[in-house]
């Protein structure tokens, strides 16, 4: 039987990764489990539960800063950031009704959230998860407190060991401190509605839409199939495939530039507007995947070059017979597949012809145990991971195998 | 620095044969004493030496084979760029050889429809914008040595310049790399997408002062120029008031291309050197910049207008022209040679802070200046909370350079005790080297290492940078005037 460990206080925490790396007891790293099935099972006879290391040590509007203890949920961050008409600019999706059906709405930490750098559609403009990541604190697998950043926006002291943090799954080290930049909804928002059932149309749709100067702050392709699991009314009625493209800003300007953007792509289709909540809700379901959620079907990420979004999509689509959404212009594709089969090497073959990378997000664990959930680096970033890996948690006590053959062992890429 | 190594300079000759071997280039390998000269220091002219050789590459693969020589022959190495770093991150050192990346100079892709643009490390930061702007795009990151730094020094340094605020620093606009090992492996990070495998090494490597790798190859993305940008000045009775109309503008949602601040000193000093109009009754000049379409900058100037009125600004211009524009800007962009008009040497600072504790840390900045006797002028990126410091002093008077040194430790002191950092934009190098621990504890500094020893188990690469020495000379030595001045002298300061 698995045993866990809760610790309430960065004291415990280092209590109890003290324990673990002096009786070599690998610890199994857990926010509140929302994500427990993205990545490699991991091999590990103790749960360190971080649901208990919560609460917010600042929360400075006016800075656009907020400090929070790992475990802290995201609903309640969502709430207190709504209170003040703030938002994690990255607007982070909601992963719960994609990988583990029935866990609660908006559940997941923020500690979950950076380990795995999650971002959503606003990707595009401003940057990923990591991007706001303004400092942390943490124990390593060294059992040894340790910090890097700090509060401010500007910081060039020393190695910016937050990226770092950013998407390294638990493996690194464990975080209970973390910073965040927030900043302030925008005072509107719209989004341009195209009908267009066509792949590679709506790819280079996205891509002109892109290159031209009306700052679009996110960019997707739904299928018709899938436009009607969005459950809004507006976008069900057109009844076709459709590109969407976000304006945010000043009133005035995000007129003016939806208004730039209908033109600009007037030979693709029809188009209508979403205001306001509509479009809200709206992306929210894109940052949620809400057309493959509900946990049927085996699902990729594949993400590459923007601009070739239209033809890997349609591509895999072809190839696989499987269902597709593209997000961020075209540089992040999902692609579920109806059977069993996880088709990793056609998947991957594919990807790697683009200069995309594939990663297995959703799928049974006996599938995660088969097939490589990330997408393998060459040899020699293979060697390099690996060593940051021994230098940050010589016993190998933090989720062992969670990324697996993404950190392969010196030389195993 | 660390102990040149006497083993490494007897075998100088050996060393001398095996870099002409791999560089048979023209000029390709320097080792004349007065050729080796203008590679003694970068722009931070304080420290001098001499490297024991120059290798200037021109391809990756003789970047790789001069890597994997000195690791071999445990040779140190120094990258170098345009050497305008402001840290000392490029000081040669005797024993090692110093890698000149600087005909690494091509543009190699514009890729319009991906928005990125591929080049080489010795590429200027403006080069960039140079070669895409035709089609109404640039490279946003814009420190003001743009005209002459290179990109790899950019990443190095993570650069960032007026429009980070709004566009993000080097790290957030880079998408890949191709960089090489000192064991001289070839790696390749990102690419024109959002995402890599493994770690996010790319962001780890921006930022770590050619302790790494040298980089030999850079993706970025690009942008589309704004349609409009107009400027507002305003200025008010004390610089709490100028902090809080700061405050209120971000907290407003409003993110300005540009946001900067002057205080008393230096809002009199530049306008008795450009002339631009500023007010020379205020205690604090705000300049702000608003960008995007037409519609969206006039309302926003109106809005900020307002929340400006509301935080007591007794002074408001508008821009109405560009080169109105532009005027504002300059006296801005000549803040340091206005400086250096009025007093024979300056020190520049460079901390960032929580921007709420601006007041606070001014006025702590006045208490040391009666402490220490000299006076200090102060130019910053408001919007970011990055502070540039001015510290005045005249070396001739002895003891002034010593004053103003403690006088410079004791603000970055001040900044790090209020939550903020020691370096915004100009990095540790050896210049901060020493103060990393009023920042960082032991531990904290020794998983900065282990990355380090991930790349580099040998500490060849950059040695004597960014980690503190225990026995380093611990004392603060920054530029000059008179002599930045004289090396870069096309470059506006910030
Ligand atoms: C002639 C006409 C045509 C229309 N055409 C369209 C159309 O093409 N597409 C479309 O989507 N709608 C359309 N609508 C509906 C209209 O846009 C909605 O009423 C919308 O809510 C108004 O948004 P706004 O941006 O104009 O106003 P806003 O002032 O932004 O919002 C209106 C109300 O919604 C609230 N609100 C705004 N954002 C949120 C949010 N995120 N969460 C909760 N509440 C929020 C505001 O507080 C306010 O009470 C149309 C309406 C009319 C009268
Ligand atoms: C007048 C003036 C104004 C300035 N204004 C700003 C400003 O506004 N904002 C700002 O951020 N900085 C500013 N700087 C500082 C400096 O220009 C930047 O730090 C710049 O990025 C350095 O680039 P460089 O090519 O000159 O690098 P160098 O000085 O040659 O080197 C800097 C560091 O980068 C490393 N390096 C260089 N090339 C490579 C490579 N290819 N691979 C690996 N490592 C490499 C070096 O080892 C060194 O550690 C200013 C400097 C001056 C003189």
């Amino acid at each position: 039987m698995t045993e866990v460990i809760s610790p309430a206080t960065p004291e415990q925490l280092r209590e109890a990764i003290s324990w673990a790396l002096g009786s070599k007891t690998p610890l199994e790293i857990i926010g509140s489990g929302s994500k427990i099935s993205y990545g490699h099972a991991v091999a590990a006879s103790h749960v360190l539960d971080l649901s208990k290391l919560t609460g917010v040590l600042f929360y400075e509007p006016e800075e656009l800063v907020m400090s929070v203890r790992a475990g802290t949920s995201l609903a309640e961050i969502h709430g207190i950031l709504r209170d003040k008409n703030q938002q994690f600019h990255f607007e982070p999706g909601n992963f719960p009704g994609l990988l583990a059906d029935g866990v609660a709405d908006h559940a997941g930490t923020i500690g979950g959230l950076i380990a795995c750098n999650i971002s959503g559609p606003r990707r595009i403009k401003v940057g990923a998860a990591r991007d706001h990541l303004l400092g942390f604190e943490a124990i390593s697998g060294r059992a040894e407190d340790f910090k890097s950043g700090g509060r401010v926006m500007k910081n060039v002291t020393g190695f910016d060991l937050s990226k770092l943090m950013a998407g390294s799954f638990g493996t690194l080290s464990v975080m209970h401190t973390i910073t965040m930049k927030v900043m302030p909804c925008d005072e509107k928002t719209r989004t341009v509605l195209i009908a267009c059932d066509d792949m590679q149309i709506a790819g280079s749709a996205m891509t002109r839409a892109l290159g031209s100067e009306n700052e679009v702050s996110a960019a997707a392709w739904i299928a018709r199939e899938q436009v009607v699991k969005l459950g809004l009314d507006i976008v069900t009625g057109i009844g076709t495939g459709i590109v969407a493209l976000r304006v945010e800003g000043p009133a005035p300007s995000v007129a003016w530039r939806c208004e730039a953007l209908r033109k600009l792509l007037a030979d693709i289709g029809a188009s209508e507007e979403l205001h306001s909540a509509n479009s809200n809700a709206f992306w929210q379901a894109v940052a949620d995947v809400v057309p493959f959620a509900g946990g049927i079907g085996l699902l990729w990420r594949v993400s590459g070059p923007p601009a070739s979004g239209g033809a890997i999509a349609a591509k895999l689509a072809d190839e696989t017979g499987g269902k597709i959404m593209m997000d961020w212009a075209g540089a992040q594709i999902w692609l579920q597949l109806a059977g069993g089969d996880a088709m990793a090497d056609k998947v991957r073959d594919i990807a790697v012809s683009y200069d995309a990378r594939a990663v297995l997000v959703r799928a049974p664990e006996d599938i995660r145990n088969q097939v490589p959930v990330f997408h393998a680096e060459d040899a020699a970033l293979a060697r390099i991971n690996a060593r940051i890996r021994e230098n940050f948690d010589p016993e190998g006590i933090l989720n062992p195998g969670r990324i697996g053959h993404m950190i392969a062992k010196r030389g195993n890429a | 620095m660390p102990e040149p190594d006497q083993s490494t300079l007897a075998r100088r000759k050996d060393i001398i044969a095996a870099m002409r071997d791999i560089v048979p280039n023209e000029g390709g390998v320097i080792v004349d004493e007065d050729r080796l000269r203008p590679y003694e220091c970068d722009g931070l002219m304080a420290y001098r030496q001499l490297p024991m050789i120059v290798v200037l590459p021109e391809n990756t693969g003789q970047v790789a084979a001069i890597l994997k020589y000195c690791h071999t022959h445990k040779i140190r190495v120094v990258p170098r760029g345009a050497g305008t770093g402001l840290s000392g991150g490029a000081l040669p050192m005797a024993d090692a050889i110093t890698i000149s990346m600087m005909k690494f100079n091509r543009v190699l892709d514009i890729d319009w429809d991906n928005r990125a643009v591929v080049v080489q490390p010795g590429v200027t930061n403006l080069g960039i914008t140079r070669a895409v702007e035709h089609k109404g795009f640039y490279y946003a990151p814009d420190p003001s040595s743009q005209i002459a730094c290179s990109i790899g020094g950019n990443i190095a340094e993570n650069s960032g310049g007026v429009h980070s605020l709004k566009y993000g620093l080097t790290t957030n606009n880079v998408l890949g790399v191709e960089m090489v090992t000192i064991e001289g492996e070839i790696l390749r990070i990102g690419g024109k997408g959002l995402d890599q495998s493994g770690y996010d090494l790319l962001g780890v490597i921006t930022g770590s002062e050619g302790l790494l790798g040298i980089v030999t190859e850079v993706t970025v993305r690009i942008l589309r120029k704004p349609e409009t940008a107009r400027a507002l000045l305003l200025g008010f009775n004390s610089s709490e008031e100028g902090g809080n109309c700061v405050a209120r503008i971000i907290a407003d949602g409003i993110i300005p291309g540009g946001l900067e601040m002057m205080d008393a000193p230096a809002i009199k000093a530049t306008e008795g050197f450009v002339h631009a109009g500023y007010p020379l009754d205020v205690e604090a000049l705000l300049l702000v910049e608003l960008d995007g379409p037409k519609v969206e900058v006039d309302y926003l100037i109106e809005r900020v207008g307002a929340i400006a009125r509301e935080c007591g600004a007794v002074y408001s211009r508008i821009s109405e022209s560009e080169d109105e524009r532009l005027l504002f800007w300059s006296g801005r962009k000549n803040a340091f040679p206005a400086i250096g008009r009025i007093s024979p040497d300056y020190i520049c600072m460079d901390g960032t802070i929580p921007r709420r504790r601006l007041a606070e840390v001014l006025t702590g900045m006045q208490v040391l200046s009666q402490r220490h006797g000299l006076r200090v002028a102060n130019v910053f990126h408001a919007g970011d909370g990055n502070l540039h410091p001015l510290i005045m002093f005249d070396a001739n008077q002895p003891g002034e350079l010593e004053r103003a040194e403690a006088f410079g430790a004791d603000i970055l002191k001040l900044c790090v005790e209020v939550g903020g950092v020691l370096s915004g934009e100009h990095g540790i190098g050896v210049e901060k080297r020493d103060l990393m621990p009023e920042m960082f504890t032991e531990d904290d500094m020794k998983h900065q290492e282990r990355l380090k020893l991930a790349f580099d188990e040998d500490e060849l690469l950059n040695p004597g940078k960014v980690f503190p020495t225990l026995h380093g000379c611990g004392e603060l030595k920054t530029l000059h005037a008179r002599e930045v001045a004289s090396k870069f002298p096309d470059i506006p300061r910030f």
